[in-house]
């Protein structure tokens, strides 16, 4: 169910999954984007060479996908924060799955509190998130 | 609170060391959207008439420096996450200034000795001097052993 107003949430209620393009062709193409062209982020066998066990998608990425699923969730969805812990990295070419859960809902400031978590293919947590969103009444 | 962290704070806190223009480029605030997965249209397309920079896009703004000049380094420093506070939206085709500050600092002590995490916090304002959003950096430095 797509989001509209502060009524169709539900405390608790699990946001759709949503699976996140880990590609290092996108995590390349993104650092690029926002000057951070270093091989760490562009090519696994040059992080090798740095002690990475391959090349990782950048932080700021992994941000963005958490915000990306809570708007394809709730379009109307205004982020007022998001706190973002990166636990360990979130490798390219790996498969990925971000989940969120509703854990609090403010019926007077119309604020919703979401708990979110990228986890790669073993179930692993690589980076946890927790957003306060402002949605229309 | 450890007295050679609470010296510190009392140096550093709250005073700006950096101060930054950025050009808000409309073709990479929409490029930096679709890669996130954004479907929402007022990141991506240019004509809606609440176009603006997808929320976490001020996240890729870093100011000249990260650290005032004088600090002190504990060890080497690792990115321990960020955070992003959105006050009013950032427009595509504006310049928006960053000042930058260090907003905390404080410890954690694990098995492996203590760990000092420093919050640097870029304020974004527009033209005009309205406050339009915060990102704050955290590193965590592990402290050499003596």
């Amino acid at each position: 169910m797509t989001i509209k107003v502060l009524g169709d949430v539900e405390f608790g209620e699990d946001l759709p999954a949503f699976i996140p393009d880990t590609s290092l062709e996108t995590g390349a193409k993104f650092a690029r984007l926002v000057g951070w062209d270093g091989p760490r982020f562009t090519d696994h066998e040059a992080a090798k060479k740095e002690g990475l066990p391959g090349a990782m998608i950048p932080g700021i990425l992994s941000q963005g996908y958490l915000v990306a699923m809570i708007h394809n969730w709730a379009p109307p969805a205004e982020i007022i924060k998001i706190d973002t812990i990166f636990r360990a990295p979130v490798m390219a070419d790996d498969d990925h799955t971000i989940t969120g859960v509703v854990t609090d809902i403010d019926e007077d400031t119309a604020l919703v509190e979401i708990d979110l978590t990228v986890s790669n293919g073993k179930g692993e947590t690589r980076v946890f998130g927790t957003a306060s969103v402002k949605l229309p009444q | 609170m450890d007295a050679d962290i609470e010296v510190i704070r009392d140096k550093y806190l709250n005073l700006n060391f950096d101060e930054k223009e950025f050009a808000i480029d409309p073709n990479i605030t929409t490029e930096y959207a679709r890669l996130c997965g954004e479907t929402a249209e007022r990141f991506l397309d240019p004509a809606n008439e609440d176009f603006q920079a997808p929320p976490t896009y001020i996240a890729s703004l870093s100011g000249s420096r990260m650290l005032p000049k004088d600090f002190p380094r504990f060890g080497i420093g690792m990115d321990a996450g960020k955070g992003i506070e959105c006050l009013q939206p950032v427009k595509p085709g504006t310049t928006i200034i960053g000042k930058t500050h260090l907003h905390d600092i404080y410890t954690k002590t694990g098995r492996s000795g203590r760990m000092i995490f420093v919050v640097t916090r870029i304020e974004f304002f527009d033209e005009s001097g309205s406050h339009l959003a915060n990102s704050d950096s955290r590193m965590v430095m592990r402290e050499k052993s003596k």
